[in-house]
């Protein structure tokens, strides 16, 4: 179990490390995308998967976070300063934000999220003689950890590539925590961990701030990869593809929620450069795997992994999906 | 600024927030009876003012293009609740991946079929006129949609308080499973009432096509003006609805002229502050939530 534990992870990142040496270089910008995209929806799926919030507004705090970078950029340029205080803004706007919202639970939380995430775009958007209003701003901060501003693809590549990293090994060691195992005992039966005497309101909240912690992040890691930012990054179009991306990818897990973003970032880059009309295939999909994918592309890739492997596996696979096959089905209405 | 300017600005924001209640109602009774957030709703609305449109440029006159295209999209709407929301009920977040990716299909459709530049219904003949209103000109056609507007909430509460369908769907609101259970034929129930919602939105499109213009993108700036309403103004209610846009609608219209850059943002807050003292909105029956 141990050495099973850690044998995909390793073989992960050895290909993570190894992949710019064969990727072209626009190969190398789109994993780093895909790579920043992962942490947020990531940090979307911590919050639907293992508390039952689900969130329509999301992008809010990953263009709350982008915007911090290219903001407070044009005053200090220190990338460690940038990055933690577009986390820690993040966190505690999704903190206050959450006091306010963890009350409410499924349709209405989604309602709420979303109208909430709109008023942080209205206000970007509006706000022309701060943020450029509809144009968005250049980011000016140069990326630099202290040897070096890192000017390649490559370099990005490589601190990306640790960040997601980083943020995935905390987040298994989040939820595996007891604060974790408390939020996921809310989210499989709330009335029984009430009874526990579970408060189960700060739980909710906790993760909910943490969750927006780790978007600010993520923007913030867009804002230097992108060299631009626009109030499109805080809009619920975003918000609604980065939850499609988790419900693709499989709810109820952590890599669910990064095979999603690596999906979907991929494919619309491909498609992208065929047609202009990625919104109605994209839209399609969404369909078909309602109507026939059941259980996001992580559910398809694993049956059909067990399938191919030899039968002693099967038990050690099949535990970190949700039992009932989707997690649809937990998520109250 | 002049009483007789405040005056015009108020009607004006009374006919936007009747153009909002329109989509609003739909989208509240059809949350409040099947619990779908129907994120397509903006859809209708888009399809409504295109439909019009291009029946307009066949010299249908308006009239009939509204009652053509209010037909259509009423179509629409069933065949989707047919073929597709119905195999999701009960599943939250598949019924947001499906509505999701069905507005996507039809704004892009819509941008497919009649392109990216802003369009504009133009106002019916008969109504294209400005009244004299105490010494300031106001657009005749802005009347008639508050008056549409009125008229439907009057019709809409009438239904929902006096009539044998009105029982039927605030049972359903209440109790979906005890009104199956006492023979109600609850696929019909939750058909019409989804062709209804389907058609309000479009003639919300056809109304508000002269006011707000027509572009791709306007369906989401309204979809999210209608769930602030929804959460407002309570779930599956006429009323909530009615009162909520009426709000959203006033809120907007002169936060524009005063604050032009928290427009947006103060409708939130209200919502917000109702949120803290309500949390089941204005007139929400709280049994959702």
């Amino acid at each position: 179990m141990r050495a099973n534990i850690w044998r995909t992870p390793t073989l992960f990142i050895a290909i993570l490390l190894l992949l710019p040496l064969i990727l072209t270089n626009y190969g190398v910008k789109l994993t780093s995308e895909v790579l920043i995209m992962a942490i947020f929806v990531m940090s979307l799926g911590l919050i639907i998967g293992f508390a039952g919030l689900v969130s329509l507004g999301h992008a809010a705090f990953f263009g709350l976070g982008a915007y911090v970078v290219a903001l407070l950029g044009t005053h200090l340029d220190n990338t460690y300063v940038l990055i933690i205080a577009a986390a820690v803004i993040s966190g505690i706007v999704a903190f206050v934000s959450g006091l306010l919202f963890i009350r409410s639970s499924g349709a209405y939380f989604l309602m709420i999220t979303l109208a909430f995430g709109q008023m942080l775009f209205a206000i970007f958007y509006k706000m022309e003689s701060v943020t450029g209003g509809a144009d968005g701003m250049a980011v000016s901060a140069s990326l630099n950890l202290g040897f070096g501003a890192i000017e390649s693809r490559v370099g990005f590549y490589y601190l990306v590539t640790i960040a997601f990293l980083v943020s995935y090994y905390l987040l298994r060691v989040f939820i595996s925590s007891p604060l974790g195992k408390g939020v996921r005992g809310i989210k499989e039966n709330e009335s029984r961990m009430t009874a526990l005497g579970y408060n189960i309101r700060h739980y909710k909240l906790i993760v909910y701030s943490l969750s927006g912690m780790l978007a600010g992040f993520a923007g913030a890691l867009y804002a230097y990869f992108n060299q631009y930012v626009s109030p499109d990054l805080l809009h619920w179009m975003f918000s609604g593809q980065a939850l499609i991306m988790v419900i693709v990818g499989g709810v109820g897990t952590l890599v669910g929620p990064a095979i999603g973003a690596g999906f979907f970032v991929i494919l619309q880059s491909y498609i992208s450069s065929y047609t202009d009309r990625w919104p109605m295939i994209m839209g399609v999909i969404f369909v078909a795997i309602v109507l026939y994918g059941r259980g996001g592309i992580l559910q398809i890739a694993m049956l059909l992994w067990n399938k191919l492997r030899p039968k002693r596996h099967k038990e050690e696979e099949t535990p970190i999906l949700p039992k009932e096959g989707n997690g649809f089905e937990s998520v109250k209405g | 600024m002049a009483t007789s300017i405040l005056f015009m600005h108020i009607l004006n924001g009374l006919a936007y927030g009747m153009l909002l209640f329109m989509i609003a109602a739909g989208l509240s009774i059809i949350f409040g009876l099947m619990n779908i957030v129907n994120l397509a709703h903006g859809a209708f609305y888009l399809g409504g003012v295109y439909i019009a449109y291009s029946l307009v440029q066949q010299n249908l006159g308006f009239w009939l293009a509204m009652i053509a295209s209010i037909v259509l999209v009423a179509g629409l709407g069933v065949l989707m609740e047919r073929f597709l929301l119905e195999r999701v009920y009960g599943k939250e977040l598949e019924q947001v991946l499906l509505t999701f990716g069905l507005s996507f299909i039809f704004a892009d459709l819509v941008k497919w079929i009649w392109g990216t530049s802003p369009l504009a219904l133009p106002v019916p003949s008969s109504l294209d006129v400005s009244l004299d209103m105490g010494g300031t000109m106001f657009p005749a056609y802005r009347l008639f949609v508050i008056l549409v507007g009125c008229l439907l909430a009057v019709l809409l509460w009438y239904m929902e308080n006096k009539t044998r369908i009105g029982a039927i769907i605030r049972a359903g609101v209440d109790d979906r499973q005890m009104l199956s259970a006492l023979g109600i034929n609850i696929k019909v129930v939750f058909t019409s009432i989804f062709a209804v919602g389907a058609a309000l939105a479009g003639l919300s499109g056809v109304l508000g096509g002269p006011i707000m213009g027509m572009y791709v993108g306007i369906d989401s700036e309204i979809l999210v003006s209608s769930l602030v309403i929804v959460v407002v103004g309570g779930l599956g209610t006429w009323k909530g609805a009615f009162i909520g846009a009426i709000l959203v609608g006033l809120v907007d219209t002169l936060g524009r002229v005063w604050f032009p850059s928290l427009t947006m943002a103060m409708v939130f807050v209200i919502m917000i502050i109702v949120l803290l003292i309500k949390p089941n909105g204005l007139f929400g029956r709280g049994a959702h939530a």
